[in-house]
């Protein structure tokens, strides 16, 4: 993918996801209606593909604003990602040099690839995670499961030992996907079932969303690597 | 400035550790008052989590799941509280994760009221913990807010 391409990609991805997030804000409190309609124009603007400068910096300022309002993120890591991208988006924007926009792009890649290998690496490292405890726990106790009816999932040891290990392999190995194009779309598009599977078990839909917004940085950066091997 | 790099800085260079463990959780409850002192009902949990959801609502809640989102920004609210009560000096500051629970906890339960009746109420919430050993029955009560007029909660803080 080219890079023009996939920056432009991520644009359209991006304005996307903050029009999803900020939709689900608007009906709740007067005082946030501000600055999500805000949010929502400036996304709107950068989804057109006019002003985009103009709408990163505004959208990055708004991002800001909510750091503050919320005294951190509001969603956890998927607020975390938007940041992110939105972070990597306008320094491509105002870099005035190539070279240094595909750092900062390729950054957001990178960043990707960390965020499955890292959550993979400490869930490996971890006995409860491998013998199924851990997602046994998440079943049965924590704050996520979306109805009380899948906390019957934590008795389901066998099931639970197989996913766990399904969630840390390929949390693990998908940095080794980037040897090949076709690979790397094969685990995107595990990647992409996997954020679906905890939209529908813990309702983690921002999640699936943002983490989308971010695949077309892998893909060029796979692309640029293998160009220059 | 300080305060908002502080704030940027996980984003721009994040740890990525999810669940890594799975630590006791926090469950919210919350109680209506009379005059501060009194209860007028039993505690009540505050949950976003319905009994059953059919795979229609499951897809739809993929494009919109605010109430949800809501639910995990407040259990945030209540483990910074948690945190907060585990650090051993400095000053502790949980007025911003108070009344953000506060006020919508309050929105749930009184959003359909355009004027309040019952001026004189107070709503104050408890954090409780749960483990693998009380899965069911969260035994440990962490912390207590303290109680706010609900006229209070209506006028200064935009619900």
């Amino acid at each position: 993918m080219e890079f023009e391409q996939a920056y432009r990609l991520t644009q359209i991805l991006t304005s996307l996801a903050f029009i999803q997030q900020s939709i689900e804000h608007i009906r709740l409190y007067r005082n946030e209606i501000i600055i999500f309609s805000s949010r929502i124009i400036f996304s709107l603007i950068l989804l057109s593909g006019l002003y985009t400068g103009i709408s990163l910096i505004a959208l990055f300022i708004i991002a800001l604003l909510l750091l503050v309002r919320f005294q951190g993120p509001y969603n956890g890591g998927a607020d975390r990602m938007s940041l992110l991208v939105l972070c990597c988006l306008c320094l491509v924007q105002i870099l005035p040099d190539r070279h240094w926009q595909e750092v900062a792009f390729g950054y957001l890649a990178l960043q990707l690839v960390l965020s499955y290998f890292i959550a993979g690496w400490v869930k490996v490292i971890n006995p409860e995670w491998r013998n199924g405890q851990a997602l046994s726990d998440v079943f049965g106790f924590s704050v996520y499961p979306v109805s009380e009816s899948l906390r019957r999932l934590s008795s389901s040891h066998h099931l639970l030992v197989v996913f766990s290990w399904l969630v840390i392999l390929f949390e693990l190995l998908f940095p080794l996907s980037l040897l090949f194009q076709q690979s790397l779309i094969l685990a995107l598009a595990c990647a992409a079932i996997f954020h679906f599977s905890n939209a529908c078990f813990f309702g983690l839909n921002r999640f699936l969303w943002i983490w989308i917004a971010a695949f077309p940085s892998i893909l060029w950066l796979q692309d640029r690597l293998v160009q220059h091997l | 400035m300080l305060r908002i790099f502080k704030l940027l800085l996980p984003a721009i260079i994040p740890s990525w550790r999810f669940f890594d463990v799975i630590a006791a959780s926090p469950r919210i409850q919350y109680v209506l008052l009379n005059k501060q002192s009194e209860n007028l009902s039993e505690w009540q949990e505050y949950t976003a989590r319905l009994r059953q959801l059919n795979p229609i609502t499951i897809l739809k809640r993929l494009f919109w799941n605010p109430h949800w989102n809501e639910y995990l920004f407040l259990v945030s609210c209540a483990e910074r509280i948690i945190a907060n009560q585990n650090l051993s000096s400095g000053v502790i500051d949980n007025h911003h994760s108070e009344i953000e629970i506060l006020k919508r906890i309050y929105r749930a339960l009184f959003s359909h009221k355009n004027s309040f009746d019952d001026k004189g109420l107070y709503l104050q919430f408890r954090l409780l913990i749960v483990n693998r050993e009380n899965t069911q029955t969260p035994v440990e009560v962490i912390f207590y807010s303290s109680a706010k007029s609900l006229t209070e909660l209506q006028c200064q803080h935009g619900i």
